[in-house]
């Protein structure tokens, strides 16, 4: 510690080790958060079932999504990224999912919402399964931090039916 | 800068950043703002640079004596011998 330049570095070295612990600190704090969120699809209407020509159903939905995520948000929040997706078994694959809706939600104050719009993602199976095939829709989201861990969770409601028929 | 001056300045450091960045998190925790820990870290860096790191007179209070020139003339450095063993060596004091 002998010259100026030796002092500068010793300063500017421990600063940003003690910057790294702090935001060590602020990821650690978000496990103190328990979040109580709550959401809801409704499918308002399947607006056509088709087989395609490559033989693979597709449907499209109506769709009203509404949740309730601001407890998920903390002081170490950027953002929440927040995806819609089908679940549903196939003799094929045990699990398949679908993704058909995404967004993301940049503050507490838009974390409240209700959607109402068709599938953003097309809802393709591998096959042709899709008459009378019960599925689950799934709320899933990632908490995006400012610095340090991501939380992820999801919501599953169960209990929708595609139709017997393709319209 | 003194010994002593340096030991402090090294000890004022570290003192002075964890003070700011356990007050920074607080502040920070309680308010539920990022972005206002950041500054408030930032301004304790800040004032942890400006005291540490010039040379204020007050780190300069237990300054070392060094010999004047006069006294030195008369204790001459130890000279490194040339390998001979009837070279004339040239022993200096150390005190």
């Amino acid at each position: 510690m002998h010259s100026f330049g030796h002092r500068a570095n010793a300063v500017a070295t421990f600063a940003v080790t003690i910057l790294a612990a702090m935001c060590f600190a602020a990821s650690f704090s978000d496990n103190f958060n328990s979040p109580s969120p709550t959401a809801s699809v409704k499918i308002l209407n399947i607006n056509w079932f088709q087989k395609e020509s490559n033989g693979n159903d597709e449907v499209s939905m109506t769709l009203n999504i509404s949740a309730d995520l601001s407890s998920l948000f903390t002081w170490n929040t950027k953002q929440v990224f927040v995806f819609v997706a089908a679940e549903y078994e196939t003799p094929q694959n045990a699990l398949n999912q679908v993704s058909l809706w995404d967004g993301i939600i940049p503050s507490k104050e838009h974390a409240k919402f209700l959607i109402h719009t068709t599938n953003k993602y097309r809802f393709i199976d591998q096959g042709s399964n899709f008459k009378g095939k019960d599925f689950n829709l799934t709320m899933h989201w990632h908490i995006m931090p400012k610095t340090g861990k991501m939380f992820a969770d999801k919501i599953v409601m169960t209990g929708y039916r595609l139709p017997e028929q393709y319209r | 800068m003194d010994w002593q001056g340096q030991k402090c300045a090294e000890m004022l450091m570290q003192l002075l950043l964890v003070v700011s960045a356990v007050a920074a998190f607080l502040v920070g925790y309680a308010m539920a703002d990022f972005q206002l820990m950041l500054l408030v870290y930032a301004g304790g860096v800040v004032l942890t640079a400006l005291v540490t790191i010039p040379n204020w007179p007050f780190f300069n209070r237990h300054p070392l004596k060094w010999l004047d020139a006069a006294e030195a003339d008369r204790h001459p450095r130890p000279q490194v011998c040339a390998a001979t063993t009837a070279g004339k060596k040239k022993i200096g004091k150390n005190k």
